[in-house]
């Protein structure tokens, strides 16, 4: 949790100090990015993810599509110390998520906000999930020699139907938080 | 056996009347004016050369998602495609495998509408029960879709399919016919 609100805070303070140039994102068709941060499932706890992402922007970056993939962990440290339990066959969390979104301010400090679906596996079972989220992408002009390359932070929420053990199914929340490194081209 | 036929009669109907109600079908061009050079036509031109569309998806089998990838190439009214998807279900994961052969209802334009007819394998992998093995079988699948163009590389793309394929009753040891619906939308990118 701590991370997680670790990663918010830094990438907000990143978008408010870091100045940016809109020309970047409505001059490139494409970009990848690279990205790390927190993933909170929850009923499990907070650990690490990593993930990549492929953009493809129209209407001059106001508007663009996603598809994104990463690797994380289901670890938890209640269900293996205190509980002594397991609830999947292994701890490794597996995601893709295809998203829509909007970017109503591309150069200036409101961020752009998704929508879509994405596959959440948990430990060999996947689940189909919706997700929400905002996010911004801020070139650097001449970074490197280029104006290619910038920063990305992304908080996504998603959504699911989650049943454990043949109980009741519950909605899940879980709060994906990450900063990357993005390349438009 | 007469129902058999019956039913897949009535189900492939619908494919039969969209292929021939293709027969002589245009659509108006949707042209931008140049007066200093040739006619430009808004959208896309299928009949310009052979296009190859990647075409990511997701949607709806029933109340199952679905994530997809369709790997076509389109030759004027010709669109040959491969389909792979996963259909997340509550007990087992479905992956429908298909070859589809498309109808291109228009070759120029922003809006190509498209039907479609194809066959391919099922393989259903069960998740969380024990004993289970991968159910392999073939399915035939037919339905109509559309493509919008927003530009010459990149477009988004909607998705009707009925799917119809068989599973052994190991209990009263006969075959049975299972029809499913799909319902996806997509995004489609344009190479040549």
């Amino acid at each position: 949790m701590r991370l997680l609100i670790a990663t918010v805070l830094i990438a907000l303070i990143e978008v408010a100090i870091v100045p940016n140039d809109a020309a970047a994102q409505a001059r490139y068709q494409s970009s990848i990015s690279l990205s790390g941060g927190s993933y909170a499932a929850s009923g499990f706890g907070t650990n690490g993810y990593v993930g990549a992402a492929y953009n493809y922007l129209f209407g001059g970056g106001k508007y663009f599509v996603e598809g994104g993939l990463g690797f994380g962990s289901l670890k938890s440290d209640v269900l293996e110390q205190v509980s002594k339990s397991q609830i999947f066959d292994n701890d490794r969390l597996f995601t893709y998520e295809f998203l829509v979104g909007i970017d109503a301010n591309p150069g200036g400090p409101l961020p752009y906000f998704v929508a879509g679906v994405a596959g959440v596996n948990q430990g060999g079972q996947s689940r189909f999930a919706g997700v929400i989220g905002l996010g911004k992408r801020i070139p650097i002009p001449g970074f490197l020699g280029s104006n290619q390359i910038g920063f990305r932070f992304d908080v996504h929420d998603q959504i699911y139907s989650q049943t454990i053990n043949n109980g009741s199914p519950f909605v899940t929340h879980n709060i994906l938080a990450t900063l990357g490194l993005n390349l438009f081209f | 056996m007469f129902q058999f036929f019956n039913k897949c009669l009535k189900s492939t109907s619908l494919a039969v009347l969209l292929f021939l109600s293709a027969v002589g079908y245009s659509q108006d061009l949707d042209t931008t004016q140049d007066p200093s050079g040739p006619r430009r036509i808004a959208g896309i031109d299928l009949s310009r050369g052979v296009l190859f569309e990647v075409s990511p998806h997701t949607g709806m089998m029933g109340s199952s998602g679905l994530f997809g990838l369709r790997l076509s190439m389109n030759y004027s009214t010709l669109n040959l495609e491969i389909a792979g998807e996963q259909v997340i279900g509550k007990t087992a994961n479905l992956y429908p495998i298909s070859v589809n052969l498309n109808l291109n209802l228009a070759t120029r334009g922003r809006i190509i509408p498209y039907g479609s007819v194809g066959a391919g394998l099922w393989l259903t992998v069960p998740t969380n029960t024990i004993g289970d093995k991968t159910v392999t079988t073939l399915g035939m699948n037919f339905g109509i879709g559309a493509r919008y163009y927003v530009t010459r590389v990149f477009g988004f793309r909607i998705e009707g399919k009925q799917y119809i394929t068989t599973v052994t009753n190991d209990r009263e040891l006969k075959d049975e016919l299972l029809f499913f619906q799909e319902f996806s939308v997509g995004v489609t990118f344009i190479f040549r």
